[in-house]
Formats: structure tokens, sequence, C-alpha cells
């Protein structure tokens, strides 16, 4: 496997996929929650431009990428709107000290 | 030639809902007593039924497909976006109406019923949506506005818990359904639904780059349709939501969910049986787990949640029979179970959401009812306790009610063509059936049996424009359950076009 441009753009789409799913594991603080979901989100994206590319209509691949960027934005506005009212209501960020839903 | 009418089905709504946020924010503004937001959502719901009469209209004559293209987005009508139209139109009217007293006073009431609006438009259009993009740009958008209307209560930390966990496991899902996207751009260069199916069915390479989509498709759209290992948001989101988004969630968006993941399925071809075998797998989890986590639950709308679980799981079996014998008659079970699921969870949680207003919200007691809360409910709350216990006995599968007559057509299509393990599965189905009877009775059993609680006798009266939803439906339940083939017009329909959709 040669380190063709397409080949490494794969590479950092499996990359940042590794990196989002790690993140997920690891993380309890609910703005790097936010930002690990942004990871995931990036990396679908490049999977879709690169998607376009090797099908021959990157026109496509492109132009559904950037729908992705507007939509993904948004629920990332939305997160972070939630995660100040938390930190308002609940006085932590912590998912485990906040948790009180179960069953 | 007529002008092709759906798209205003999806119009209406969508374009409705900004000027119902204005009119509610001056309304709020002025202190009006009159809920100005609430009325003109009601009549541009209104409007869209019209719309819906003379689009399936249209439809029924053409017996066809109904296209339509503008720019970049394609829509198709055909029956199963008809039949969720219906269920949408149907379910969120009634939340509208009973919203009314419900959220009056709280903060952001004049966003609610814009939201409400935005994704019913939202979900109509999912239905309709023919390319692959646009489909997911539809769910997308049907999850952004549920999780705020989730976490509506901003103040109580319980709901913004909720919706945060909705949120997160949303988000990975959609991100899961992306990469299954990209992959098939990848094979066939095209998004466009029809094109797709049309090169997966004749192409035999890349088998595998295939079935890894299906399985994206399936664990991304499944977070949203509470599939069983996927489902931990669900009873936390139902539980938490104003009462009128949970009968929404529960009995509209999970299915558009399914709707959503059946669309992008059927495009891959070539593995329908393997499809059917998987949906059938998932939907017996769904049952028996669903019905035994409602078994343990004390808080009623925890209850109900769960038990959203074991009829979503009624109705994938439904769905995978139909794609393993190829016979129309599960998916129309499946279909009609939809609809109906849609009737009695509504109208379960809006009959405890009437109760929770009058017993606590109304007394300023911001918790969740609890079973033992309704003792003796009946005596002071006829009406309440009467449509609550039809909405339950039905769900439970009792003969006369609607909930009877579409899971007797999905265990017989189970017996059809003699396959054992598809009989196995119909008797297995049959069996949780019973096994629910023995969370709902004792509900009823305590609504009408048992001595009235402090609660009850401290409760408030139920307000008028929440009591025409309970009636309405309750009558609905009983009504179909008399004369099940009312519904054939759309369930048939719903089921030829699964079908049309797989290939068969």
């Amino acid at each position: 496997m040669t380190l063709t441009i397409l080949n490494a753009v794969l590479f950092s789409v499996v990359l940042l996929l590794a990196v989002g799913f790690y993140g997920l594991l690891i993380t309890r603080n609910l703005i790097k929650i936010v930002v690990v979901l942004q990871t995931l989100v990036k990396a679908a994206i490049m999977a879709l431009v690169l998607a376009g590319n090797t099908s021959g209509n990157p026109g496509l691949g492109q132009s559904a990428a950037a729908t992705v960027l507007v939509a993904d934005t948004v629920v990332a506005v939305v997160a972070l709107a939630l995660a100040v009212q938390v930190r308002r209501r609940a006085g932590t960020l912590d998912i485990a000290r906040i948790s009180t839903l179960r069953g | 030639m007529n002008p092709t009418l759906f798209p205003w089905m999806i119009a209406v709504p969508l374009g409705v809902s900004p000027l119902v946020y204005l009119v509610g924010r001056l309304g709020v503004g002025l202190n009006f007593r009159f809920r100005f937001a609430q009325a003109l959502a009601l009549l541009a719901l209104l409007a869209t039924w019209a719309v819906f009469a003379l689009s399936l209209g249209q439809f029924t004559a053409q017996k066809a497909i109904l296209p339509f293209g503008l720019e970049m987005i394609w829509l198709t009508a055909d029956g199963l976006s008809f039949l969720l139209a219906a269920m949408v139109l149907g379910l969120g009217t009634f939340a509208v109406l009973f919203s009314g007293p419900y959220i009056a006073g709280e903060i952001g009431e004049e966003k609610y019923y814009a939201m409400l609006l935005a994704i019913m438009g939202i979900m109509i259009g999912l239905g309709c949506a023919n390319d692959l993009f646009n489909l997911w740009v539809w769910f997308e958008a049907m999850a952004v506005s549920s999780y705020l209307l989730v976490a509506f209560y901003r103040e109580r930390s319980a709901s913004l818990e909720a919706g945060m966990k909705y949120l997160v496991q949303s988000a990975i899902g959609s991100v899961l359904v992306l990469l299954g996207i990209s992959l098939v751009l990848g094979q066939f260069g095209t998004l466009d639904m029809d094109k797709i199916r049309a090169l997966a069915a004749t192409s035999a390479a890349g088998g595998l780059g295939l079935a890894l989509a299906g399985a994206l498709f399936i664990i991304g759209f499944g977070v949203k349709v509470a599939f069983v290992p996927l489902h931990t948001w669900l009873p936390d989101a139902h539980s938490q939501a104003p009462s009128g988004i949970s009968a929404m969630l529960s009995g509209v968006v999970i299915e558009a969910g399914l709707v959503a993941m059946l669309r992008a399925l059927s495009t891959l071809g070539g593995f329908s049986i393997s499809w059917g075998v998987l949906l059938l797998v998932f939907g017996a989890l769904n049952m028996f787990f669903g019905n035994f986590m409602a078994l343990r639950q004390t808080q009623i709308k925890r209850m109900l949640a769960y038990s959203s679980l074991s009829h979503i799981g009624y109705i994938l079996i439904g769905l995978g029979i139909t794609l393993f014998n190829g016979e129309p008659a599960g998916a129309q079970g499946a279909a009609f179970h939809l609809f109906n699921h849609m009737l009695m969870k509504g109208l379960a949680f809006f009959a405890v959401g009437a109760l929770m207003f009058a017993l606590l919200d109304k007394n300023g007691i911001h918790r969740p009812l609890e079973i033992g809360d309704l003792a003796g409910a009946a005596r002071k709350y006829p009406l309440a306790a009467l449509t609550l216990s039809i909405a339950l006995l039905a769900l439970g599968g009792l003969p006369p009610l609607a909930g009877f007559m579409s899971k007797w057509q999905i265990f017989v299509a189970g017996f059809q063509g003699s396959n054992a393990w598809l009989m196995g599965l119909a008797i297995f189905a049959a069996f949780n059936s019973v096994l629910s009877l023995a969370y709902y009775a004792p509900l009823v059993n305590m609504l009408y049996r048992r001595k009235v609680s402090v609660v009850v006798e401290q409760g408030a009266s139920i307000p008028v424009s929440m009591s025409i939803p309970l009636v309405a439906l309750a009558a609905a339940i009983v009504a179909i359950g008399l004369w099940p083939a009312l519904m054939n017009g759309l369930t048939e329909p719903a089921a030829l076009a699964f079908l049309g959709m797989f290939g068969k």
C-alpha cells in the first residue's frame, strides 16, 4: 500500500474514528464529550469526500460534506447549550456525578 | 394532470413553524390570556390535514408513486409515506391540543408549539425522502428538534440529563449512518435510492462493503428505533419529557426512525433474507427485554416507555416475517400495529399526563408519577381512568380492542407457509403479549379497586381541552378494534410499498 493522497485520507478517517471512540470511552466531562463527538463527525465528513472522489463523483461527496458541517454545528450548539444548563443546575460537568436516572 | 400536492404536507407545517414562534413571542410579551401560538399551530395542522386528504386521493386514484424534485431535494410519496404522515398528523394534532394547559406558564412555552410543528413537518418529509443523503438530513433534523423537546424543562436536572443522554447516543448513531452512506457512495457514485437499488441488484461484486454499510445502518438508525442493546436513552427521555412529547416520541418518532432504517436498508438489495433474520432476532430481543424491564418499574411513564420497546418488537417481527417469506401479510400486520401503537401509546401517555398534571403539577409538585399514586383514581377522574384502562388493555392485546387485531394479523402471518422457526416466534410473541398483561392489569386494578390515595384526594380537576384527545383516541381504538378493515386503505399500500422497496 503506497502512500497516495487517497490512502492518506483513508488512514486519517480511521485514525479520527479510533481517537473518537477511545475518547468516548474515557471521557466523563460533558464539554469534552461534545469535542469527541465533533471528532467523530469530522471523520464521517472526510469519509464522504473520499467516497465522492473514489467513485468519480466528487461534487456530490463535497456538497454532502458541507451539509453535514452545518447539521453538525447545530448539534454542537444544542449540546453545549444543554451542558451550560447542566452546569448551572448541578454545579458540575462530570457525568458520573449528575447521573440520577437508572433502571 | 393535477399538480403534485404532497410536498405541501411538508411545506405547510415547516413554513408556519417560525410564524408560530413569532406569534407566541408577541403573546408572551403582551401577556395575552388566549394562546395564539397554539391556535395558529392547530390551524396549520388543519390545512395539512386537507392537503393530506387531497394527496391521498391523488395517490389512490393514480395507483403509483408520486415523485417530486426541487434542486437537490428528491421526494416520493408511496404507501409507507402516507402511513407515516397519517400517524404524525393524527397524534400531532392531539398533542398540540393536549399541551395547552399542560405547558402553560412554563419557560419557553412559545418555542414548544413551533418545535412541535417543525418536527411534524420534518417527519412527514422523512417518510417521503428518496435520496440517501436527504434521508440523513431529515433524520438529523428530527433528532435535533427532539433533543430540544426532551430537555424542555430546562430548570430540572433530570430532564437535562435525559436530553444529554439522548443527544450523545443519537449523535453517535448518526455518525455511523454517515459512514454507511459514504460506503454506498464510494461503491456506486450516486445517492439516489432508485439508482442504488438498481445497481445493487445487478452487481454481484462488493458484497462485503454493502453488508458493512447495512450493519452500520442497522446500528446507527437502531439507536433511534431503540433496538435492545442501544435503547438506554429511551426510558429516560420518555419519562422526563413533557407528556405531549412523550406521546409523540413513543408513538411517532421511533417509528419514523424505523421507516428511515427500512428505506436505507432496502437500497442495498440482495440481502433481504438476512436482513429479515436480523429484524426477527432484534424483534424477539426487544419484546422480551421490554416486557421484562416494564415489569420492574414503579414509575408509570417509565413503564410505558419500556412497553414501547416490546411493541417495536412486534412490529419488527411482522416486517421480518415478510422479508423472510415474501408474503405481504406480515408487513401489513406490522403497518397496522404501527398505526395502532401510535393510538394506544399516545392515549396512554396523554391519560397519564392528564392525571400527572391534575395530581402533581397543578399542586406544584414536580416528581414522576408512581403507580401507587393512582390508587382509586377512577372515583375522582372517571374519564381519565376509563381511557387509560382502554389504552392499557389494548396495549396488552385484549380482544375487542385495536391492539389485539394488529397483533393477531402478525401472529397469523407467522403461521403462513408453515416454517417452524416463524411459527415458534409467533408463539413467543403471543406468550409475550400475555406476559405484558402482568404489568398492565395491576395498574387497571389500582385505578378501580383500591382505596382513594391522599394524592388523588388533593388533586385538581382535568381541563376540557385535555379530555378531548383522550375521548377521541379511545373512540378510535374501540372503533378500529370492532372494524379493523377501516385501516386497510392505509396499511395495504404501505405493505406493498415495503415489498416493492425490497424488490419482491
